[in-house]
């Protein structure tokens, strides 16, 4: 790693000067994002999948972690594993679609066949191979992903044996999920249906953006307008009830920002009843009381960093972050709504998910088209740092403000104000815990940039 | 001389609605739709099954009605869209059209596209393809699009969609 010099550079952490920095150099150099894969994502909690997207037993999922190929499985008894979606015998993939239900997993080279529990069960011809002694000691199952959770239906999976505990690791994060899991009365489901789009940039334009307060108004103009539109013509698709950001600018917004790179970025909902769960408040209220109901009511994006976003503002989107290379990053959205919604709000909030969030809507493509171009900047190798982790920092309470409290959680910064602050200070968790996870890895040596899995079993 | 045929008269308009959004005449394009038209672009919800219910399924882009459009062709002329700045050079090719059902009120029909796009931001390429399934109305007088049903096969998405790039 001594192409890259000294690394300390990259995230200056100046608190007592109200000075936080980030270096251009992360988000284009190729041999910083191989770092990123073996130290951060090869080394982190990553979102896997919902546990709603496979409910009965041997229904499968593939995905990855970081670079590497992972089958996430449910066995006979009900419990996820997930595995290396490679055959043990020379390789090859074992599970081919995106989802699927498999009691066994065939090789369809040699047909070495696995359970769900990823144990051989069967090496084609085996009595016949005289293969000797050696082989006979082998361990020929799957190879186990060392670590796999869940928090309230969200699954994670970790290739490092020693991360802390999910639940301990998403900390006070809980109580924001929370606000998004009870939702429902008898749960939360994925609309059917998902899109995936990639953008030539860089993985951590999309973890910033979707935290973004002061990108709305420049970069979804249009957006802005149509709604505006929308509204001032009484067109039909105003029953879309898309969101008007003007009205947030009247309102009262802020951030709360956690261990492990976590953070939330909130706004009073200056609309509350354009949201679809607007519809189902009563009930709503007398379930989990005012405060969580006009919460769960308000605008809140979470990143649980680095793999995934909840953004529960339009409609209730799920986002998948998957870094491909230093500029090109893949993008997996869903839709998310309460068990048994109301037919009518359902189809608002299908309608809401596509109106801006999806690649083929009227918001993500300006998006998409701004980190391409900040990636076209980076070429500029000239300029050092970023300046975008600055508004709001004379606003940085340490510890939980009143809001938190009252929120029942304890993060390390609160920001509250005027939404106009449109702050970023929800940003420096990422690069804290980017500084953490890459220090670590350096620690231990170059040669354990490679993942270690096997070292779990 | 005979009458055209139904599908020699449907085949056109979809050489024609191609050849429109190919050359942004976006009025001519927008005249095309009867102002109670579905414009719907379903996602896959397994690798050989779509989304059959937009009240319920999530789609690309669903419009029940031409507002949707004409909220796309506005963005695309209002300068306030970074993704529709500049735009792209696109290309439709349409093949196989096939008549599925005629009369003297209805047309359907079905084809395959596939849609070249250059990013003139950065020069990259991509292509979309699938196929089509167009309901024409005859209304006063005139056949026009009633409903259009398109399919994407490769919905590995680009950076940017729009009803261009389909």
């Amino acid at each position: 790693m001594t192409t890259l010099g000294d690394l300390s550079r990259y995230i200056i952490d100046d608190p007592a000067r109200g000075a936080f920095r980030v270096h251009r150099d992360i988000f284009h150099a190729p041999e910083i994002f191989e770092l990123e894969m073996a130290a951060i994502f090869e080394r982190t909690w990553i979102f896997l999948a919902m546990e709603s997207q496979l409910p009965r037993p041997f229904d499968f999922i593939t995905t990855t972690i970081g670079r590497q190929p992972i089958i996430l499985i449910r066995n006979r008894a009900g419990a996820l594993g997930a595995f290396f979606n490679s055959c043990r015998h020379k390789g090859a993939r074992l599970a081919y679609t995106e989802s699927g239900n498999a009691e066994r997993l065939i090789c369809p080279y040699h047909a070495w066949t696995y359970d769900a529990d990823g144990a051989n069960c069967a090496i084609k011809d085996a009595r016949h191979g005289h293969c000797g002694p050696a082989f006979d000691a082998e361990d020929h199952d799957l190879v186990r992903v060392p670590r796999v959770a869940s928090y309230r239906g969200m699954v994670f999976g970790c290739l490092d044996p020693d991360v802390p505990a999910l639940e301990d690791w998403l900390g006070d994060m809980r109580v924001l999920i929370d606000l998004v899991m009870d939702q429902g009365e008898r749960g939360m489901e994925l609309v059917p249906g998902r899109t995936v789009y990639s953008y030539a940039a860089n993985w951590k334009l999309q973890a910033e953006n979707g935290m973004d307060p002061y990108h709305l108004t420049s970069t979804h103009p249009s957006f802005i307008e149509l709604i505006s539109r929308r509204q001032a013509e009484r067109r039909d698709l105003n029953a879309i009830r898309s969101r008007d950001f003007n009205r947030s600018l009247t309102v009262d917004g802020g951030c709360f920002t956690f261990p492990y790179g976590h953070g939330c970025v909130w706004t009073v909902n200056p609309a509350p009843e354009q949201k679809p769960l607007f519809e189902a408040r009563e009930a709503l209220r007398a379930r989990v009381g005012d405060f969580r109901a006009e919460w769960m009511l308000n605008l809140r994006n979470l990143t649980i960093w680095p793999s995934v976003q909840l953004a529960d503002s339009e409609s209730l989107l799920l986002r998948v972050i998957r870094p491909i290379a230093v500029d090109r990053t893949e993008m997996r959205l869903y839709c998310m709504g309460p068990v048994g919604e109301a037919p009518a709000a359902r189809a608002r909030r299908i309608r809401q998910h596509e109106d801006f969030f999806n690649v083929s809507g009227l918001a993500t493509p300006d998006d998409t088209t701004v980190y391409e171009a900040c990636q076209f900047g980076f070429g500029a190798r000239a300029i050092d740092y970023h300046q975008g982790y600055a508004r709001g920092t004379a606003l940085i309470e340490r510890g939980p403000n009143a809001l938190a409290r009252q929120l029942g959680i304890d993060p390390l910064e609160s920001v509250s104000g005027p939404f106009q602050v449109q702050q970023e200070i929800q940003y420096l968790p990422n690069y804290r815990e980017w500084r953490r996870l890459i220090e670590a890895a350096l620690a231990r040596g170059p040669a354990d940039a490679a993942p270690r899995a096997r070292a779990a079993e | 001389m005979t009458a055209p045929s139904p599908l020699a008269v449907g085949s056109e308009l979809l050489f024609r609605e191609a050849a429109l959004i190919d050359r942004q005449d976006w009025d001519a394009w927008l005249a095309l739709y009867v102002p109670d038209c579905v414009f719907w672009v379903p996602t896959w919800t397994g690798d050989h099954t779509l989304a059959r219910d937009p009240e319920t399924e999530l789609s690309h882009i669903y419009y029940a009605t031409r507002s949707g459009l004409e909220d796309r062709v506005w963005r695309i002329r209002s300068g306030l869209s970074i993704a529709s700045l500049p735009m792209p050079r696109t290309m439709h090719a349409l093949t196989n059209v096939r008549l599925v059902e005629a009369s003297d009120a209805v047309l359907d029909l079905e084809a395959n596209f596939s849609v070249d796009v250059v990013n003139l931001r950065n020069r990259a390429t991509h292509r979309l393809f699938g196929r089509y399934a167009h309901r024409l109305a005859m209304r006063e007088g005139a056949w026009r699009i009633a409903r259009k049903v398109v399919t994407v096969l490769n919905d590995d998405l680009p950076s940017v969609v729009d009803v261009y790039s389909v």
